[in-house]
């Protein structure tokens, strides 16, 4: 809602997306980040969710009206502390471009005017840090491919992808856990297993974790994929 | 005791709550898809609500019982048999060791729910006995049952009380449904005209239809987001609209994260109808601000507090 109110520029905007979503626009993931962790600390909302730019949380509308939601949130904000700094350990992924493993590899390629072993290079030059986890349990949202910032998604999502999948949208890679639907353009595929429900630890990659990607050929990801 | 599968159907898991509280994971919801016809079977057999079931779809499904026991049926219109008689679904049902149970197609909705005195005895993953089977993880061995397949029902000390679900607490399966509903975030990315169709369109479901979401076809919206949305949190409920202007309404399976608008969320209080809408079926959205939406919630807990109590922790 615009305010003529000048501290309301200081607080981001707090808005509904639904009877019992209330949600807040946050600077970068980062703080998304923050804002998620500090709600879920409270207790007092059923999911909190974070987002590339926003956070959204998820209330009991049986006990508690949409106003005071919008009302907690508000007074949530103001008490939120600063993101949390990024850790020091890499985890390496290896990632297979070849072949049948990255179907929209040449389109990509194409939209940025640079050849495969360029895309490569730059996509194995840079280390990046998790931005969050969701979309399906251990889909990886990782920032700061900047050369692609103007890759789009595909504007019809594929039906079925392979797990392991590895997608560019708009400065991101994803990481595909589980075979299923998806939007992102898909350049390779990783034969790591990021998400395993019976394991201990079922999450292989947090929010906050650095990460660095590693060409592998066609036959070391087959030997690893049967491992 | 245990019951045997006969004819697993299409698609048949076992469904209990929704796992909660970790959507930032990217761990959805699962759980029956319609979760109140969950709770009224598990009440015919004396059961927690939300306790594990087999959910069918379209269907249905044909157990063995390999010991004496107690089970109901709810959920979509079907005809349900037992030992190849005719029996009336919304009824506590005594069964008998070496008796055949089968529930036939569903004629209007999509899923029923087969429950047991004691319920299906199966572990939690991650908070909840429900199947997810995207992943392959949950209910059954994270799969949908199969021919040969034995289930274990947990024991119970005491029958049930016999009961029928009164008629004013049958949820009746049509072919038409209305979902009240809210904007979205993302609203605004559809122009003047396109949010006035959106609540003023006779929409059918598509045969894209599972757990995970569902096609709305009827009309096609200019979309302006230019595929660079940045994602954003989803639920069940949620209704995006890709560029290709077609309507996605998001189940009980949905991802946790979408980067299309979002350009409305299905009312709390309607989500449980999600659960039986089946291709070819009608649907319109109608629109609600939030705190009249809040005010149908209560009123419509208000009304199956009756016969549930503990409706509130089922829709």
């Amino acid at each position: 809602m615009p305010s003529s109110d000048e501290s309301a520029s200081l607080t981001p905007a707090v808005f509904h997306c639904g009877d019992d979503l209330v949600a807040a626009e946050c600077t970068d993931t980062r703080s998304a980040q923050a804002l998620a962790d500090h709600l879920r600390e409270s207790g007092e909302w059923l999911e909190c969710v974070a987002g590339i730019a926003s956070c959204v949380a998820r209330f009991d509308l049986a006990a508690t009206s949409p106003a005071e939601a919008e009302e907690r949130m508000l007074s949530e904000l103001r008490t939120v502390p600063a993101a949390r700094e990024a850790g020091t350990d890499i985890v390496e992924v290896p990632v297979c471009y070849e072949g049948d493993h990255g179907p929209d590899l040449d389109d990509v390629c194409e939209l940025l005017g640079i050849d495969r072993e360029t895309f490569i290079e730059r996509h194995t030059g840079e280390t990046y840090t998790v931005d969050m986890l969701g979309f399906t349990p251990g889909f990886a949202f990782i920032g700061g491919f900047d050369a692609a910032q103007d890759v789009p998604r595909r504007p019809e999502p594929r039906v079925r992808l392979q797990p392991g999948s590895i997608g560019i949208a708009g400065g991101r890679t994803g990481i595909y856990t589980l075979p299923g639907p998806g939007g992102w353009q898909i350049v390779g595929r990783t034969p790591m297993r990021l998400f395993d429900a019976g394991a201990e630890q079922p999450f292989r990659l947090r929010a906050g974790m650095l990460v660095r990607f590693v060409a592998i050929g066609e036959k070391a990801f087959a030997a690893e994929c049967a491992e | 005791m245990t019951i045997r599968i006969v004819k697993p159907g299409l698609q048949t898991t076992v469904q209990a709550g929704p796992r909660t509280g970790q959507r930032h994971l990217g761990v959805p919801a699962s759980g029956a898809a319609d979760p109140l016809s969950l709770a009224l079977a598990n009440r015919l057999v004396g059961n927690t609500l939300l306790a594990p079931a087999l959910e069918t779809t379209l269907t249905g499904v044909s157990v063995r019982f390999e010991r004496n026991c107690f089970a109901a049926v709810t959920g979509a219109k079907a005809r349900v048999w037992l030992n190849g008689e005719r029996v009336k679904r919304h009824r506590t049902l005594a069964v008998a060791a070496g008796d055949e149970l089968e529930i036939g197609p569903a004629k209007a909705g999509a899923r029923n729910y087969l429950a047991f005195a004691g319920g299906v005895d199966v572990a939690e993953v991650l908070g909840s006995a429900s199947t997810y089977l995207p992943a392959g993880f949950g209910g059954f061995q994270g799969r949908a049952v199969r021919a040969g397949d034995v289930l274990s029902v947990a024991p119970v000390h005491d029958a049930p009380e016999m009961l029928t679900t009164p008629r004013d607490f049958r949820p009746l399966a049509g072919t038409s449904w209305a979902l009240r509903a809210c904007y979205g975030a993302e609203v605004d990315c559809l122009d003047k005209d396109s949010r006035f169709d959106l609540f003023d369109t006779n929409f059918s479901v598509g045969n894209r239809a599972d757990r995970m979401g569902l096609q709305l076809e009827g009309a096609r919206f200019d979309v302006k987001s230019r595929g660079r949305l940045a994602s954003a949190p989803v639920f069940p409920g949620t209704i995006q609209c890709p560029e290709d202007g077609r309507p996605f309404l998001l189940s009980i399976d949905a991802q946790t994260i979408g980067g299309y608008p979002r350009v409305a969320q299905v009312a709390r209080a309607d989500r449980h109808l999600i659960g039986q809408l089946r291709p070819g079926d009608h649907v319109r959205l109608l629109w609600r601000d939030t705190e009249s939406a809040r005010e149908e919630l209560l009123a419509k807990h208000d009304y199956w507090r009756e016969w549930l109590p503990g409706i509130r922790t089922i829709i």
